[in-house]
């Protein structure tokens, strides 16, 4: 068993990896939910000042980066889980790297959910019935993050 | 990513939005045909009272002459420019600022011609373009000059004052109460392309360049071809000092054309603005004036703007696509008012608004 209360023996301690992979899918995909939603929740209300009827629709941008943040949260909560006794260093690092890779992943996502949702809300706005065609980009958006999920799931599943 | 664009995406996007919102409530060509087959101007307004002009219509009374209409129609575009203005923040805010700028030398050139016509105060102001940032009370001193010198060298600047050189307020009649006209707003053109090419950068520069070049340019031409049309030995003094795509050679070569339609067929075969000029002689022969260049210079813009429409959303390029575009349905609202007012034929209204193709 490594004792993890020192500085020096940390790096080999596996509920440090752990627990950052754990708070870095978290904190990672929560920036990345408000950068989604943070982008197109104005795009969202400046078209709805214009055309109330598309408001509605177009919310689905606000709904797909919060659930970048819910990824991230499923991954953290099952790394938090896998962090027993018997968690091995080897396996730390698999959650570590899930962790990492489903924040990164969330962060690029919300970053392009924002934009595209921006660029929906406007176009739906200016043209209403484009909106079935133009969602499309905002869920390829949202399938980066998906990829993301089903790899963490796999690297943090597997740790123990 | 330029920084101009992030800031864009992150701050301006609510105001892109809205933009786009209100562009696909903008009057499509075959509505503006329609509007010109109107015999009446309360059909007109029955029309119109849906859409985004309503409010300032809706105030009109019973009976209202064409140019109360027509204010209510400038009243409905400030409105919308105010609107967004007051929605927008940091560059975006400055941007539209200085397109409501432009306004203040419309009004200027509006108190010189109107002054030089002997019209009172109060037909100025019923007639006058709402958006200008120059307060009434000021319009007014402005209004109880004489001379048009002092006018001009208080709002505008040395260069605009020395544009205006040799000419007095007395000698404002027919063409060369246009040519000035034209001088000023030109300048109010000039003042704002200088702000874009000073002030901007990236995309914003290269997206908004293409129209506020266009419409610069275009004014010097019609300067030198009013000033030919007069007989002004002089016209580089009342030219423009900035260009587009008009370069010095080209504008040299304008200069020492013999006659307006020398200089017309000059222009028509330049590689940039062919297209909009093509067939200019003709135009001018048959109507004798130069007011279809105007029209063609609305049309430049108009269309410049729909090429911004189509490429990336994230530059002031968008803002100002949309704002000519609201202008130019607002201008034509007045055209067709104004032609329906006096009787004109649906063909000539037609030929007096700028349409979309």
């Amino acid at each position: 068993m490594v004792d993890c209360a020192t500085l020096t023996s940390v790096t080999l301690c596996p509920t440090f990896w752990a627990g950052l992979g754990g708070g870095l899918s978290v904190l990672l995909s929560a920036i990345g939910a408000g950068i989604g939603i943070g982008i197109s929740g104005p795009a969202i209300a400046g078209a709805g000042v214009e055309r109330p009827e598309v408001m509605f629709k177009t919310f689905i941008a606000t709904i797909l980066a919060e659930a970048l943040a819910i990824y991230g949260l499923v991954v953290g909560l099952l790394s938090v889980f896998h962090i027993t006794d018997a968690l091995t260093l080897a396996g730390s690092v698999r959650i570590f790297a899930g962790g990492l890779t489903m924040g990164a992943a969330a962060l690029g996502a919300g970053f392009g959910i924002g934009t595209s949702g921006s660029a929906l809300a406007a176009a739906t706005a200016e043209k209403p019935e484009i909106f079935s065609r133009a969602v499309i980009t905002l869920i390829l958006a949202e399938a980066l993050a998906i990829y993301a999920l089903v790899t963490a799931l796999l690297l943090v599943l597997q740790a123990s | 990513m330029e920084t101009e664009t992030l800031s864009h995406i992150v701050r301006d996007n609510y105001i892109i939005a809205k933009i786009r919102g209100e562009k696909g409530k903008l009057l499509e060509r075959q509505q503006i045909h329609s509007l010109a087959e109107f015999r009446t101007q309360s059909e007109i307004l029955g029309v119109l009272a849906e859409g985004s002009y309503g409010k300032e219509l809706s105030e009109l009374k019973e009976g209202s002459s064409p140019i109360e209409t027509e204010r209510a129609v400038r009243l409905g575009f400030a409105r919308g420019v105010k609107t967004l203005i007051s929605s927008s923040q940091g560059p975006a805010r400055d941007f539209l600022l200085e397109f409501s700028r432009r306004f203040d030398a419309y009004d200027l050139a509006a108190i010189v011609v109107f002054k030089a016509q002997g019209k009172t105060w109060e037909e100025f102001v019923s007639t006058r373009q709402p958006l200008a940032l120059l307060k009434e009370a000021e319009l007014h001193r402005l209004y109880s000059m004489d001379d048009l010198r002092t006018i001009v060298g208080i709002v505008g600047d040395r260069a605009l004052v020395n544009r205006v050189k040799g000419f007095s307020m007395e000698d404002l009649v027919g063409e060369k109460a246009s040519l000035v006209r034209d001088i000023i707003t030109g300048w109010g053109e000039e003042r704002f392309y200088n702000y874009l090419n000073d002030k901007l950068g990236g995309f914003d520069r290269g997206s908004c360049l293409p129209i506020v070049g266009g419409t610069v340019d275009l004014a010097n031409l019609i300067i030198i071809l009013r000033s030919k049309l007069i007989g002004i030995p002089s016209v580089r003094e009342h030219l423009i000092s900035s260009s587009w795509k008009l370069h010095d050679r080209t504008i040299d070569q304008l200069l020492v054309a013999q006659d307006v339609t020398q200089a017309l067929d000059l222009a028509s075969s330049h590689p940039y603005y062919h297209r909009i000029l093509s067939g200019a002689r003709q135009k001018y022969e048959e109507t004798k004036s130069l007011s279809f260049l105007e029209v063609a210079s609305r049309k430049h813009s108009i269309h410049m703007s729909k090429r911004i429409f189509l490429g990336f959303p994230y530059t002031l390029g968008v803002i100002l696509a949309f704002l000519v575009m609201k202008e130019n349905e607002a201008r034509n609202l007045a055209a067709i008012v104004a032609g329906v007012g006096a009787g004109m034929k649906p063909d000539q209204i037609r030929s007096l608004v700028a349409i979309p193709e």
